[in-house]
């Protein structure tokens, strides 16, 4: 991945986020070790406090626990944390975005749902 | 613990202040970031810190003591500048073999894979090189010399894009494996804001501000939209700049004082709100007039 530095992101939160993704991905389970500060500063050329920064946002969401001196490392629940916490904050903040813009066109919310669901018909579920 | 503090620090060239009641403490094994426009008193201050001046008044404290002609303080600093000093008899790997004396802590077999890997002829002299070539020699010595304090002015000066990114890459990996307090100044912010912990930016020699590099992006937000409601937003704010875009909008930049619900109110209210990148914030802070450049042609 690249990081998007254009400002618009904090980098600490997208590397938190990359390394949620790498989570759920599968690239890591629970309790296996994740990238250190300094490998994560390396990979993606930025601060190791920065990267520091990210992986202590994990932590405090107990996405990851510390082993003093070992390193951060994935926590059981933390496949499915990471999927609440996308649901409840991520997606709520799409779709808020989405009935901003369909407000904003003049678009009901009877109509936004059949697109909704006219979307959903173009993948793989159905 | 502290590698730099300096208290009411002013310089006076003359009658003109470079510095002026500048004060600050700077944390050990960080890299930190000076900012500032052309003579705002960043290179002055660098020149204090490594004892090449004499402060007019106020205190300075490197390694907790005064660094003005003081042995101990110049043994654990390396400064790297576009006026270096080399001698002149000496081809370039000579050079790399006389500083391996200067310095206690020189890596020898980073400079000669560096020097290597950026093509340099050792058999070459320094004031012969270009003007890029001779910013990569510079910062080769920097990086190699591993000093406690590493002190770059603008050391990209005259690198193309290719080798600035090299340079940066090398530092960052260097600074991994061998934590030290690296303090440059640069005028490519975009460049190095990812690699910096802190930011010190400088304004006509005083301290602006100094903050985590992270804070520096939460810190102000931009907002655009119709100008009437942009105004009913920002009557109490602190405005950091502001620019009109077309007919009735405008993008202005306040302090980011808003709560989440502020935020989602002013969204519905038809305001967009984006971030302002560091280097983007430095030049409007560091802009004598709200409006910057545009002033000049908006008269009468």
């Amino acid at each position: 991945m690249n990081l998007n530095l254009d400002g618009t992101k904090p980098i600490y939160l997208q590397i938190s986020e990359w390394l949620e993704r790498e989570i759920l991905n599968g690239n890591f389970e629970s309790d296996q070790k994740i990238y250190s500060q300094y490998q994560l500063a390396e990979i993606f050329n930025i601060n190791p406090a920065t990267a520091a920064k990210g992986l202590n946002i994990l932590a405090d969401e107990n996405i990851l626990y510390k082993k003093r001196g070992l390193g951060m490392f994935v926590t059981s629940a933390a496949k499915e944390m990471i999927l609440t916490k996308r649901k409840n904050e991520t997606l709520k903040k799409l779709v808020q975005e989405i009935v901003l813009e369909a407000e904003r066109l003049s678009v009901s919310k009877g109509e936004l749902i059949e697109m909704i669901k006219a979307a959903d018909l173009g993948g793989e579920e159905k | 613990m502290s590698v730099i503090t300096c208290n009411g620090l002013t310089k006076k060239y003359g009658r003109n202040k470079a510095l002026n009641n500048l004060s600050f403490s700077i944390e050990e094994n960080k890299i930190t970031g000076l900012i500032g426009r052309n003579g705002s008193g960043k290179t002055t201050l660098l020149k204090i810190i490594a004892g090449h001046l004499k402060e007019t008044s106020g205190e300075i404290k490197v390694f907790s003591e005064k660094p003005y002609n003081n042995l101990m303080v110049s043994a654990n600093i390396i400064f790297i500048h576009d006026q270096m000093n080399l001698p002149a008899a000496l081809n370039l790997k000579e050079i790399l073999v006389v500083a391996a004396n200067f310095y206690e802590n020189w890596n020898s077999e980073l400079a000669n894979r560096l020097f290597d890997y950026f093509s340099f002829n050792p058999s070459h002299y320094y004031q012969d090189l270009s003007k890029g070539m001779k910013s990569t020699f510079n910062s080769i010595l920097g990086l190699s010399a591993r000093c406690p304090l590493t002190l770059f002015d603008e050391p990209t000066t005259g690198m193309d894009a290719g080798v600035r990114h090299d340079f940066y890459r090398a530092m960052l990996k260097d600074y991994i494996s061998y934590p030290r307090s690296i303090i440059i100044s640069s005028h490519h912010l975009n460049e190095v804001e990812d690699l910096l912990e802190d930011i010190l930016l400088i304004k006509e020699g005083k301290e602006h501000l100094h903050l985590p590099s992270e804070d520096f992006k939460e810190w102000s937000i931009g907002m655009q939209g119709k100008t009437a409601i942009i105004n009913e937003w920002t009557v109490d704010k602190e405005i950091i700049h502001t620019r009109s875009i077309g007919l009735d909008q405008s993008y202005v930049v306040v302090r980011n004082q808003f709560s989440e619900q502020e935020v989602q109110r002013a969204r519905i209210a038809g305001i967009e709100l984006s971030p302002v990148s560091a280097s983007d914030l430095c030049v409007y802070l560091t802009s004598k007039t709200e409006g910057g450049i545009d002033d000049v042609f908006n008269h009468g």
